[in-house]
C-alpha cells in the first residue's frame, strides 16, 4: 500500500496482518535532502540509526540515559523507509519511534516526528491459568519422597518458583531448606508441569545436610505444599488462586521397586480389554507413563492408550487392536522410579556395591506371560 | 527549502530514489526487501538455536551453546568477523583493587536493544574468549515457551548480537542415550537440563539434571561431532561414608591436570565436592567418586572455574555459591585431599580441604576469568540494586576495595599497598581523573 504523497516526514506502524509477529514501522517522506544527507553520509548506516530510531517507551530512562535503541535493520523501499526489529515487537509493550534531525548540523532545525505504540497483546480472554493436579496423588506419602509434578492448566513462565512454591508444616508455619532449588527450573517442554524435588542433601543418608538437619520430612506430621499465584503464566499474569496439596508424611520406602510381586490383569485373547499392572507401592507418574511396555513375541510394541491411576498404583494399556493369543513381556526400564527415587535394580541410597564397575543400569527387567 | 543543493535535471522524487538507491549500497548490512515483500522480523539470529543455556570456548574460536528446548549442544566457529580484539580496554585500578563497570546496567540496555522490559531478560551464563579478552553473554527474551535465545557480546562497552544464522555450525543432540534406555527417549515431556559444559582434549563433558528421574548421566561427547562415534554416558555415583552409595546429577564440573594425570572434579546438587580420574569415566560405566568435601546445605553452585593467583602464581578452584561467600580451595590441595572427610561443610579443620580454603564475599550472579589479573562479573551493586552490571574484579581477593571499608582510606592508617599513592587514578566508570 503506498501512503498518500505528502511533503513531510510521517510515521506509521505496519501491523502483520497474520499476527505472526512480522510488525514494522515505516517512515515515510523523510525528504529529498534526507536522501542527499545519507548517500553523502561517510556512515550512513550510523546515521540513520541516529535519527530514525525506536525505543522502549516504559523503560526508565533516568537512571540510565544511554540506552540504546531497538535492534533492527532499515529496508528502503519507494519514499520511505521501513524499520524491521530483529526480534518481533512484544505485545504489550509500549514503543517510541522518532525521526529527529534536530542533532545534524548542516539541516535546517526542524520538529521531530515522534509515534508511539504498542501491539496489542493477542488471547485476553483466555482464562488465567490454575494447578490442575500436583503429583503423587496420595495423601500420605513417604517420609523420604523425592519429587513432585506440579501440573498446570496453561504453559507458564519460568523464575518464579523458589519464591512462590513452598513447603508448610501443619502449624503454617514455613519448613525450610526442605525443598531443593535447581539451578534450571525444571519444567517440560510445554512449561506446564514443573518438577519440584525435595532436597536430596537432606534425603540421602548420613550425607552432610542429612546429618545436620535430618530429613526434609518427618514421619507421622502433615504437611502443605503450596503453590503461590504469584506463578505467571506465559502471558505474565498471575494464577487466579493459590493450590495447597495437604498430605501425612509415613514411613520411608528404602528399597527397589519389586517389579515381581506386581500382579498382572489380563485381558482375554481376541478382547480389546485393558490390561493393568498394580504396584504394591505408588510409582513415579511421568516415568511410569514412559517406561513400562508390553511387547510381543516378536519384540514388536503393542500400541494404544497408556494410563496411570489409582494413586499411581495402576499402569494401563488399553490396545489399538484387540489381543492376539500368544506370548507377551512386560517390559520395565531400569530408569523407572518411584516417589523416593528407587528404581528396579536399587534404592534411592544403598549400600555400597563391591565393584562399583560392575554392570550398567541400562537393563531391562522383563517377565513373561501367555493370553490364550 | 535548499533548493541550490539540488542538482538539475531529474525530478525530487528520481533524486529520492537515486539517494536512496545509493545509500542502498552503502548503508545497510543484511537482505533488502523489494518494494512489494512483506519484510519478516528478524529472530533469525537465534539461528538453529531452541534456548541458550551454558556457554563454554573450545579450540579455534568454537563457541559451545548448551540448547534445552532443543535437546542439543551446539558448535558455532566463530569467524574473523565476529570477535574484536578487547585488548587496551581499561579494566580498572589493578594496583588498588579497583575494577570497573564495562556495562553498567547490563540488563536495562539488553532489554532496550532487544525491545522489551527488564522482567523478561534472562541472562544465562557467560563466557571469556581469552585470546581477544572479549565477554560473551546467552541472553533469552522472555521466559515462557515462546522465548527467543540469542548470544551477544560485548564490543569496547557496546552490546551486539551475534546474527547465529550466519556462523558454521554443528550439533549433536542431548541426550543421546543407547538404544537399551530408548523406551524413555520418546517421552515429549522429558528436558534434560544442561547444566554445565566443558571442552577437553577432543571432548566435550556435559552434565545436567533432568526433570524425571534423577539421573546422574555425564556425557563425554567428541568434537567435532561425529556421528559415528557413539556419546559416551557414564553414571557417576558417590559413596557415603563407606557404607551407602547414591546417584546424584552434576551440576558443575572441572577438569584439570594433577600430576600429569587428568581428574575431573565435581560439585552436586547434594553438596558433595567429588573427585574422579578421567580414565575412570568410561562409556556405560558406573564410576564412584571421591567425596573430598561438602559445600554445605542450601548451597546451589553458580560457577566452578580454576584461576591462576597473580600474588603467589598458584592455582585455585573458586565455586561461586547463590546464598553465601564463594568458596577458594588450592588446587594442590585437591589432588593431595584424602577421601571421605570426616563429615561436615567445606569449610572444615586439618583432615580436609580446610587449610588454604576462603570465604570469599562475592556476590555475582555469573563469574569468569578475564585475563591474568582480572575477573569479569554480572553483579548488583548494593547501591544500584535496580539493574544488573558487568564489572570487572581483582584477582586472587576478589575484593572490590571501592564498595568496602578499609582502614588504607583514613589519612594516618596503615597503608600496606601504597593505596595512598595511587589514590584516585581511576574513577569508577573508567576515566583517568586529572593528575
Amino acid at each position: 500500500m503506498k501512503s498518500p504523497v505528502t511533503d513531510h516526514p510521517t510515521l506509521r506502524v505496519n501491523v502483520d496482518p497474520h499476527h505472526d509477529g512480522a510488525d514494522s514501522v515505516t517512515l515515510s517522506c523523510p525528504g529529498p535532502e534526507f536522501g542527499a544527507l545519507l548517500a553523502g553520509a561517510a556512515r550512513p548506516a550510523d546515521l540513520l540509526k541516529s535519527v530514525f530510531r525506536v525505543t522502549v517507551a516504559q523503560n526508565p530512562s533516568e537512571e540510565s540515559p544511554r540506552l540504546p535503541g531497538v535492534s533492527g535493520r532499515y529496508v528502503f523501499l519507494e519514499g520511505e523507509i521501513q524499520f524491521v526489529p530483529t526480534f518481533p515487537f512484544e505485545p504489550g509493550v509500549k514503543y517510541r519511534t522518532t525521526f529527529n534531525l534536530s542533532g545534524i548540523e548542516s539541516f535546517p532545525a526542524k520538529e521531530p516526528v515522534t509515534l508511539d505504540f504498542a501491539i496489542s497483546p493477542k488471547n485476553e480472554t483466555v482464562e488465567p491459568a490454575v494447578v490442575t493436579q500436583i503429583f503423587p496423588s496420595c495423601d500420605v506419602l513417604p517420609e523420604n519422597l523425592l519429587r513432585f509434578y506440579v501440573h498446570f492448566s496453561n504453559s507458564m513462565r519460568r523464575g518464579r518458583a523458589p519464591e512462590e512454591i513452598a513447603l508448610f508444616d501443619s502449624d503454617g508455619r514455613p519448613v525450610d531448606d526442605a525443598l531443593y532449588r535447581a539451578p534450571v527450573e525444571l519444567w517440560d517442554r510445554t512449561m506446564r508441569r514443573l518438577t519440584v524435588l525435595l532436597d536430596p542433601g537432606r534425603l540421602k543418608r548420613r550425607v552432610g545436610p542429612n546429618v545436620a538437619l535430618g530429613s526434609p520430612l518427618k514421619a507421622e506430621q502433615q504437611y502443605i505444599l503450596q503453590v503461590g499465584s504469584g506463578m505467571l503464566d506465559q502471558h505474565g499474569r498471575p494464577l487466579r488462586e493459590p493450590f495447597r496439596k495437604q498430605f501425612l508424611a509415613g514411613e520411608p520406602i528404602r528399597e527397589p521397586i519389586a517389579v515381581k510381586d506386581w500382579q498382572l490383569h489380563r485381558p482375554t485373547a481376541g478382547s480389546w480389554q485393558a490390561l493393568a499392572l498394580t504396584f504394591s507401592r505408588p510409582l513415579d507418574r511421568a516415568l511410569a507413563l514412559a517406561a513400562i511396555r508390553i511387547e510381543s513375541e516378536d519384540g514388536s510394541v503393542i500400541g494404544g492408550q497408556v494410563e496411570v491411576d489409582r494413586c499411581e498404583t495402576r499402569w494401563s494399556l488399553a490396545p489399538s487392536s484387540a489381543w492376539s493369543p500368544g506370548a507377551y513381556r512386560v517390559q520395565v526400564s531400569s530408569q523407572l522410579e518411584d516417589v523416593c527415587g528407587n528404581t528396579p535394580t536399587g534404592a534411592f541410597d544403598r549400600p555400597l556395591r563391591a565393584s562399583p564397575g560392575a554392570a550398567t543400569e541400562h537393563d531391562r527387567i522383563s517377565f513373561a506371560f501367555r493370553l490364550v | 527549502m535548499r533548493d541550490d543543493s539540488l542538482p538539475t535535471g531529474p525530478s525530487r522524487r528520481d533524486i529520492l530514489r537515486l539517494a536512496a538507491a545509493s545509500a542502498l549500497t552503502l548503508a545497510v548490512p543484511g537482505r533488502l526487501a523489494a518494494a512489494s515483500e512483506t519484510p519478516v522480523a528478524d529472530s533469525s539470529v537465534s539461528g538453529p538455536l531452541h534456548s541458550a543455556g551454558v556457554l563454554a570456548f573450545g579450540p579455534d574460536n568454537v563457541l559451545f551453546v548448551g540448547d534445552i528446548a532443543g535437546g542439543a549442544l551446539h558448535a558455532f566457529s566463530l569467524r574473523d568477523q565476529d570477535l574484536a580484539e578487547q585488548t587496551g580496554v581499561e579494566l580498572g585500578n589493578f594496583h588498588n583493587f579497583e575494577g570497573r563497570d564495562l556495562v553498567a546496567g547490563l540488563d536495562q540496555k539488553l532489554a532496550a536493544l532487544f525491545g522489551t522490559t527488564v522482567d523478561k531478560i534472562v541472562i544465562n551464563d557467560i563466557a571469556v574468549h581469552r585470546p581477544t579478552q572479549q565477554v560473551f553473554f546467552s541472553v533469552e527474551r522472555g521466559r515462557g515457551p515462546d522465548a527467543i535465545p540469542t548470544i551477544v557480546k560485548v564490543n569496547r562497552g557496546e552490546l551486539e548480537i551475534l546474527d547465529l544464522s550466519r556462523i558454521p555450525h554443528s550439533q549433536v543432540s542431548v541426550p543421546n542415550e543407547p538404544s537399551a534406555s530408548a523406551m524413555l527417549e520418546f517421552d515429549p515431556q522429558r528436558m534434560y537440563a544442561i547444566t554445565d559444559i566443558e571442552y577437553y582434549k577432543g571432548e566435550i563433558f556435559v552434565s545436567g539434571i533432568t526433570n524425571q528421574r534423577f539421573a546422574s548421566t555425564l556425557y563425554r561427547i567428541p568434537y567435532p561431532f561425529n556421528s559415528s562415534m557413539a556419546t559416551c554416558t557414564v553414571e557417576i555415583w558417590h559413596p557415603v561414608h563407606g557404607e551407602f552409595e547414591t546417584r546424584a546429577p552434576i551440576i558443575r564440573h572441572v577438569i584439570r591436570d594433577l600430576n600429569g594425570e587428568p581428574f575431573l572434579f565435581a560439585v552436586y546438587g547434594c553438596t558433595p565436592l567429588v573427585r574422579f580420574p578421567l580414565s575412570a569415566l568410561k562409556d556405560g560405566a558406573h564410576v564412584h567418586g571421591d567425596v573430598i568435601g561438602e559445600l554445605g546445605y542450601g548451597a546451589n553452585p553458580l560457577d566452578m572455574l580454576i584461576f591462576t593467583s597473580p600474588a603467589d602464581s598458584k592455582d585455585y578452584l573458586l565455586v561461586t555459591i547463590d546464598t553465601r561467600s564463594a568458596s577458594q580451595i588450592a588446587v594442590s590441595e585437591l589432588a593431595s585431599a584424602p577421601p571421605e572427610p570426616t563429615g561436615g561443610h567445606i569449610d572444615f579443620g586439618p583432615g580436609g580441604l580446610g587449610r588454604t580454603q576462603r570465604a570469599l564475599p562475592i556476590k555475582a550472579e555469573h563469574l569468569a576469568i578475564l585475563d591474568p589479573k582480572w575477573a569479569v562479573l554480572i553483579w548488583r551493586h548494593p547501591r544500584t540494586t535496580w539493574r544488573l552490571d558487568l564489572s570487572t574484579l581483582a584477582l586472587p581477593y576478589f575484593f572490590e576495595r571501592k564498595d568496602g571499608m578499609s582502614e588504607m582510606n583514613w589519612p594516618n592508617g596503615p597503608d600496606p599497598f601504597d593505596y595512598r599513592d595511587h589514590h584516585g587514578e581511576i574513577d569508577r566508570v573508567g576515566h583517568l581523573l586529572p593528575a
